[in-house]
């Protein structure tokens, strides 16, 4: 894959996936519109990305602390009634239920499971999204798989 | 891109653009030679590039003199977009838009604005460029700057031709220069040539 040398590399190269996410965080679509203009306006204000090759786990790093703040500056659970725009249907299991499952979650166990379980990340750029180590990550989603599982029993 | 996708994108380019994050603002069109893809600065257009990708050393010559900050915006390119529709409609003989020529070498500089000087519908040599350039032996090296202009058609290096009267080289392709040569004596269907786009959908 070419070298990031402009924000438009970055752009094209990501922003559907980030704004997907954000969407799957936050439930809501211009507040997802809001996360993904902050995510980007954050990584030009500090372009380049820190790491060449890492600047995925850069950007959903930016997105997932976007989305944290913004759930501590409300203090209230997100709606994840917008998940059915974008994501799509896994294992048998509805959206509807699923996104009910992870309303329950905290923030950082929410962005945990999203990240892996429904973006598709490695643990090792889940973890350098998170800002944490990688068995960090893995008792995360651990935990939330447990708590979502439970929830939809 | 989904409707969705493409608003929150251009709230995004907009924001970025207010904030002066966004340096060079892109667009690529269609023209009746093809798509072109068309880079403006804070200093005027940087580059009209036959094709809908930018050319790599272009490229490089523009985050060197700009930085990275390089985003998709028509709105930033709308006026130059405007003058080539109706030059290519038959409709402008010269581009009120100003060209940032900054990120040449001073050699390039000279060559380009004395090629500036040729007007629609007239042709000029390369040996009398470089004289009007200031280095009358230099019409090879004249040749390798044109062949360099990233501005073509708003610079028009199309009018340049070989001192024998023929064609010389084209980054287009000679039967653009061609093309363009017709248009400027007159020689193009009613309304215009058809618009050839990147692809058909």
């Amino acid at each position: 894959m070419t070298e990031i040398t402009t924000f438009a590399d970055l752009l094209e190269r990501h922003e559907r996936e980030i704004f997907a996410y954000a969407l799957r965080l936050v439930g809501d679509r211009d507040e997802a519109d809001d996360v993904y203009q902050e995510t980007f306006l954050a990584a030009f204000r500090s372009f380049p990305p820190p790491r060449r090759g890492q600047e995925r786990a850069w950007l959903y790093r930016i997105a997932t602390n976007k989305v944290i703040d913004r759930a501590r500056r409300r203090k209230r659970l997100v709606r994840m009634d917008d998940l059915r725009l974008v994501a799509p249907e896994r294992d048998g299991t509805s959206l509807a239920d699923l996104s009910a499952a992870i309303k329950v979650l905290p923030a950082g166990q929410r962005a945990a499971f999203v990240l892996r379980k429904v973006q598709g990340l490695e643990y090792a750029d889940v973890a350098r999204a998170l800002e944490c180590s990688e068995d960090a990550a893995r008792a995360r989603v651990a935990e939330a798989m447990k708590k979502v599982r439970e929830a939809m029993k | 891109m989904n409707d969705l996708m493409t608003d929150a994108r251009e709230r995004l380019v907009a924001r970025a653009r207010r904030e002066g994050l966004e340096t060079v603002g892109y667009r690529v069109m269609d023209s009746p030679l093809g798509p072109l893809w068309i880079a403006v600065g804070p200093k005027g257009v940087l580059a009209i590039h036959y094709g809908a990708e930018p050319d790599p050393g272009e490229l490089g010559r523009i985050v060197r003199t700009y930085g990275p900050g390089l985003l998709p915006d028509a709105r930033r390119a709308d006026a130059v977009a405007r003058e080539l529709d109706q030059y290519f409609a038959g409709k402008r003989r010269t581009f009120d838009v100003p060209v940032d020529l900054s990120p040449l070498t001073a050699f390039q500089r000279r060559i380009l604005r004395a090629t500036a000087q040729v007007g629609f519908g007239d042709v000029s040599t390369y040996a009398k460029v470089a004289r009007r350039a200031g280095n009358e032996k230099a019409s090879r090296a004249a040749g390798q700057a044109l062949g360099g202009n990233p501005i073509p058609i708003v610079v028009p290096c199309h009018r340049i031709l070989a001192s024998d009267g023929s064609l010389g080289g084209y980054a287009g392709g000679l039967d653009a220069k061609r093309r363009l040569l017709q248009l400027e004596r007159g020689l193009i269907p009613p309304g215009g040539w058809p618009k050839k786009p990147a692809r058909q959908s």
